[in-house]
């Protein structure tokens, strides 16, 4: 079948893949790991099983806090059998100059429902390489929504293999940016199976001297008839010193399908600032009001109430500081 | 009420530095409507921004006064506050802000302006619903974002929902018969009647005497080739409509 997901196995430290790798051309990790990595002692694999039918009302949480000079290899299993439904939030932290290289697998049984919530604030010396895979399902449901704020250099690499009919996948992500910070996320979805829907919704914001990434791809197999497919990266440049490098691909082999991708990188256009200013606001106000409403877009994509009211409350928070600096 | 006086007005274009105003010179006193007719590219959508204070036009020459103040010293927004109001000829789409989020800011942002006090969320409400009865809005209006999905009548009757609420003493209205069918003029045109006051002003920007039908000016300005070429009563409507721009362009020339 061809597919091009590759091993799970953590990038390694002796042997780390450099920008002549087309997958990391925009991203140089070997230059933004902290000098004096010191192996720590590798943590179980954590795992989450959820077995058949079982329905969790209330979100679970889990933390990965790092410490400086540690280089820890976290694993992350997350399974749910036929028809279980979980909303997970993953949480990152540390403190100091570390490299936290995860490796995250999911499974997503006939008929499951995963709303998986991950929030990113490691800290802004450290860097975190997460490479994530996921199958899902005949009538599954995946729905990813990844909040980027922290970390020196971040890359966020899924590789999703839609194996059962009728399933959706969903990545929504927003990555808040500034100083130096570098972020890129990387994502695979490999449509195997037919009638399966997946969806793509990126938006960054870029700050000082921040570089984003994006780069996705959509692999329709021969045999996934009436995919519907769809990606969006929105970028948009708070400062003149900003990058975003943005790589868009679709690879079609079936004849029935649709599949759609749209990408954008600029600043905040005058128009709506004219309208807002002509209305009342000041400039601050209005650049605010304008900024908020970029992020909120994909915010509203998080299915549990709680935990969007959490994620408005500190982009919000970033907002302000990014904008009165 | 409002002095406009011998304004110049450049914008940059790809063919370089551009005069479009060249000596724009009108009076509109307290209470009274004046319309604006002309031709495309001469000049009226121009005018209604650099009124407004759109920072792509640059005023060379001239002075602009609302009530003694003058508005050329002033941001967009303390125009606003001032009691400008303009409605847009192309109400801009802002996804992501609902209409009562945006209604709400710009209300407040007015009044804080002014050192007045913050209407609360009920107070906000009650207004809201008045406003947008007598507009027929529907409330599910004011749940999408602004001017999104809206078609070319809702939005300019949004544009006279927030002109009601935000009470100006000055209004410009660009072109807010355009893309109008019949019946949504008519509810347009009634929503500026239902404002016009002695203490309140008007300009009203149109390509066509249709509007005039349903807002009668007081004075009627022709305008040609970035300036006023003639000035008249409601009669000189008719008369543009029954013999086209063509002879104030050459008047113009």
């Amino acid at each position: 079948m061809g597919s091009q997901v590759k091993t799970m196995k953590p990038l390694n430290i002796d042997d780390l893949p450099t920008p002549k790798v087309e997958e990391w051309k925009y991203t140089n990790l070997g230059r933004a790991l902290p000098a004096n990595l010191a192996v720590a002692e590798q943590p179980e694999e954590i795992v989450i099983h959820k077995n058949r039918g079982e329905v969790c009302e209330q979100p679970e949480e889990i933390v990965f806090t790092s410490s400086d000079g540690q280089h820890t290899q976290p694993r992350l299993r997350i399974v749910l059998e036929e028809g279980a439904q979980l909303t997970l939030i993953e949480r990152h932290d540390g403190t100091g100059a570390y490299w936290k290289n995860m490796v995250t697998e999911i499974e997503v049984g006939p008929n499951a429902n995963l709303q998986h919530v991950r929030l990113q604030n490691d800290n802004n010396e450290a860097v975190q390489t997460n490479l994530v895979h996921i199958k899902t399902a005949r009538d599954a449901v995946y729905n990813g929504f990844s909040l980027n704020m922290g970390g020196k250099l971040t890359r966020h690499e899924i590789h999703a293999e839609i194996q059962g009919e009728n399933g959706e996948v969903s990545f929504n992500g927003i990555n808040m940016l500034n100083g130096e910070q570098h972020a890129d996320t990387t994502i695979l979805i490999e449509h195997q199976a037919p009638h399966c829907q997946s969806n793509q919704f990126y938006r960054t914001l870029l700050d000082d001297k921040s570089h984003g990434v994006f780069q996705g791809k959509v692999h329709v197999h021969q045999a996934a008839q009436k995919t519907d497919g769809y990606q969006l990266s929105n970028a948009l440049l708070l400062s003149p010193d900003a990058e975003m490098d943005t790589k868009p691909e679709l690879e079609i082999y079936a004849d029935d399908v649709k599949c759609s991708h749209g990408a954008t990188t600029g600043q905040l256009d005058e128009d709506p600032l004219f309208y807002l200013r002509q209305r009342g606001l000041n400039e601050a106000q209005a650049r605010m009001l304008l900024i908020q409403a970029f992020v909120d877009e994909v915010i509203e994509k998080v299915e549990n109430e709680p935990v969007r009211e959490d994620i408005l409350e500190a982009t919000h928070t970033w907002l302000q500081t990014a904008l009165n600096s | 009420m409002i002095n406009i006086k011998d304004v110049h007005a450049h914008v940059e274009t790809d063919d370089g530095d551009v005069e479009i105003l060249k000596g724009i010179s009108l009076d509109i006193p307290a209470g009274e409507v004046h319309a604006i007719m002309g031709p495309n590219g001469s000049g009226k959508s121009t005018l209604s921004y650099v009124l407004a204070g759109r920072e792509d036009y640059e005023v060379t020459k001239g002075a602009i006064e609302l009530d003694g103040e003058d508005l050329l010293e002033l941001e967009p927004e303390e125009r606003a506050a001032a009691g400008l109001f303009l409605a847009f000829q192309y109400p801009v789409e802002i996804p992501g802000v609902n209409m009562s989020t945006f209604l709400k800011t710009s209300i407040n942002s007015i009044r804080k302006q002014r050192g007045e006090d913050e209407l609360d969320a009920l107070a906000l409400l009650k207004l809201m619903k008045e406003k947008c009865k007598d507009l027929g809005i529907s409330d599910e209006m004011m749940k999408r974002a602004v001017n999104v999905g809206f078609s070319g009548g809702e939005k300019k009757r949004n544009e006279v929902l927030q002109m009601a609420m935000l009470d100006p003493k000055f209004a410009v209205l660009d072109e807010t018969d355009s893309g109008l069918d019949i019946d949504a003029l008519k509810i347009v045109a009634d929503g500026v009647n239902s404002m016009r006051s002695p203490d309140r002003s008007f300009l009203v920007i149109t390509h066509y005497q249709r509007l005039l039908d349903y807002i009668k000016p007081d004075v009627v300005h022709v305008m040609a080739k970035g300036k006023i070429v003639k000035t008249g009563g409601p009669e000189l409507a008719l008369e543009l409509e029954e013999k086209g721009y063509a002879e104030f362009i050459e008047e113009a020339a």
